[in-house]
């Protein structure tokens, strides 16, 4: 069990590229290689879905593409795990009703 | 096109695997899910170049030099969602990232190595869908993966020792760790001393977290418990007690701990499904959780199927990557082929597995769940957070309806019916109604497809020549 740290975006000494993305029309800034979700929750933004029953907002529970909570639209296209998909340049990235199912 | 050896995972378990069925001549395809190999522990990190022999450094700059030479197929942003058998051998069907979902092929292969890792177990409580509470490894996956704190102020929480390597990598991203709450008492780690010495290096790990630990004042709570977590809409703070063996909380000793952020699990649940696909035995491990059965060689009950890492129960990364060192070994066998691998080494290796497995046992046996969760999972709290399934439907669907396992209660109120396919209500479903057992797990663990697949995509490939 140790966690010798990696090399990552975010960290010190980093040359990774920035790459802007909007948010519900809101335009951020993200580093290249940051999950959608890393770049929403760095901005403070902690949920984006709200559910179809109780209309609750939900943002990342297992943050590895298992639990299927975070999910967002991105450019237009439903259902991506934030936790997973990497921000591309020029994203429009949109939050999203329901669970999901093209609902 | 057919390949000798396919490996379904790059974490420590798929690489050594990988290099050892590459160095003996035989063709592999490793696919993983990310845009890189390293898995959950690793994760994009280049390898130093320090490591020599069979380390996972020395594993991977192997790995990358094959992956060159084009004697490893690696397919990245790949993933792997049904496994079938086909004319003595396999065929594995894939479908592309979240953003190419539409892209699917197919892989046929001689041998199959299972290295799909695991994901945290979680247990429900009362606000436990709160935005801001995630679990252990995802608050490990935004910092070590793209450099993010989950929060401002962050509690971690649950049990085992992963809690610690949780708070060691948030206080070095320079995070502030409100507290480190644990429901067991880790000090039970001394009563297994004999398994403990021979993995002294992991001991010394744990040395280290804590020392890091005390020199930020950040308080460990062993014996504590999350009960419940408060916010509106999004989490603010979450109220811990001091617990009794069962982790029945003890009354007068609840306290409010502020937070933005709640890095919380309870172990690790395996993944386990394609092995499931084609009928491989599954076994309970020593955390009370499922697992691919496999023998010394990391065979399943499947022929040409082997298994590696956490897929044949929880025991971190260095046992990970010598069973897939074994498992690659098997793989070459099994084609027919002789290992490029030393018998002595294969024989050391073999006894590596059973000393770190005797470890992980240790570490489970003094980390294990307890029923006293349950007291606070109120009739509203959320079982199934994928079709918002309170407890009192669950708990109802056992004492009005007759329920007796998890899959009647499944068709009786969706719970486990919802995008994760019960993977994460599972062990809570199990827990709530009783099923403990292991015809519960094991009976409700078979998923036709371990990731959703567009029907159009698979419609169009069908009917492909
Ligand atoms: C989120 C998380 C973080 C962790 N962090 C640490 C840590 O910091 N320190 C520590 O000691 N332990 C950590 N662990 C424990 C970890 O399980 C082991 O230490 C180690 O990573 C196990 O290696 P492995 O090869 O068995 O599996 P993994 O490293 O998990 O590798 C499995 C690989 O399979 C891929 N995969 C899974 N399913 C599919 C599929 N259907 N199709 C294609 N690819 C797939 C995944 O993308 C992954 O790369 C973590 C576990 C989790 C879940
Ligand atoms: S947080 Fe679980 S799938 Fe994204």
């Amino acid at each position: 069990m140790s966690d010798k740290a990696a090399k990552r975006p975010g960290s010190a000494g980093s040359t990774a590229a920035p790459a802007e993305f909007s948010f519900d029309g809101t335009p951020y800034r993200a580093i290249e290689g940051q999950t959608i979700a890393a770049a929403l929750i760095e901005h403070g933004i902690v949920a984006w879905r709200r559910t179809r029953v109780n209309d609750q907002p939900r943002g990342i529970l297992c943050g590895i593409g298992v639990c299927f909570d975070c999910l967002i639209t991105v450019n237009g296209e439903p259902n991506v795990r934030a936790c997973m998909a990497r921000v591309e340049p020029g994203d429009d990235v949109r939050s999203q009703e329901g669970t999901g199912y093209g609902d | 096109m057919a390949t000798d050896v396919l490996v379904v995972g790059g974490g420590a378990a798929g690489i050594a695997a990988a290099v050892v069925a590459a160095r003996s001549g035989c063709s592999v395809t490793l696919i993983d899910s990310s845009p890189t190999v390293g898995g959950q522990y690793y994760r994009g990190a280049e390898p130093p170049d320090s490591g020599s022999g069979l380390s996972y450094e020395a594993l991977r700059r192997a790995f990358d030099e094959l992956v060159d030479a084009a004697r490893i197929d690696r397919r990245l942003h790949t993933y792997a969602y049904a496994l079938e058998r086909r004319d003595g051998g396999f065929l594995l069907r894939t479908r592309g990232d979240d953003r190419h979902r539409g892209d699917v092929g197919e892989v046929e292969a001689s041998a199959v190595v299972i290295a799909t890792g695991a994901f945290d177990r979680q247990l429900p409580f009362p606000g436990w869908t709160l935005p801001g509470v995630m679990s252990g490894g995802g608050a490990q996956a935004l910092v070590k993966g793209s450099g993010v704190l989950p929060g401002q102020r962050i509690v971690v929480a649950g049990t085992g020792p992963f809690l610690l390597a949780v708070a060691h990598a948030l206080i070095s991203a320079g995070g502030n760790v409100a507290a480190v709450v644990e429901a067991n008492d880790p000090l039970g780690l001394a009563r297994h001393t004999r398994s403990v010495l021979p993995a002294a290096g992991k001991s010394a790990d744990l040395a280290r977290f804590l020392a890091a630990l005390a020199k930020k004042r950040v308080p460990y709570l062993r014996r504590h418990r999350v009960r419940r977590a408060t916010g509106n809409g999004r989490l603010e703070s979450v109220t811990v007690s001091r617990v009794g063996d069962d982790w029945q909380a003890i009354p007068g000793t609840e306290r409010l701990l502020e937070c933005d952020a709640l890095a919380i699990g309870y172990g690790f649940t395996a993944q386990t499904d394609l092995a499931g696909q084609v009928g491989a035995r599954m076994r309970i491990g020593s955390d009370d959780g499922l697992a691919i059965e496999v023998d010394a060689r990391q065979r399943t009950s499947v022929d040409g199927l082997l298994a590696a890492g956490e897929t044949t129960g929880i025991g971190g990364v260095d046992l990970a990557r010598m069973e897939g060192l074994i498992a690659g070994v098997a793989a070459v066998e099994h084609c027919g082929r002789r290992a490029a691998l030393s018998e002595r080494a294969i024989d050391r290796g073999m006894r590596d597995v059973v000393k770190l497995r005797g470890f992980a046992d240790a570490l489970h046996a003094t980390f294990p769940v307890r029923d006293g969760w349950r007291d606070d999972v109120d009739d509203t709290t959320l079982v199934c957070r994928c079709e918002e399934v309170s407890a009192a439907k669950v708990r109802s669907a056992v004492n009005d309806l007759g329920a007796r396992d998890a899959r009647s209660v499944k068709l009786l109120t969706r719970a486990g019916m919802g995008w994760c396919q019960g993977r994460v209500c599972a062990p809570a479903v199990d827990g709530l109604c009783g099923f403990d057992s292991a015809a519960s797990l094991i009976g409700g663990s078979y998923r036709p497809v371990a990731v959703p697949v567009p029907l159009g995509a698979i419609a169009s490939d069908r009917m492909s020549p």
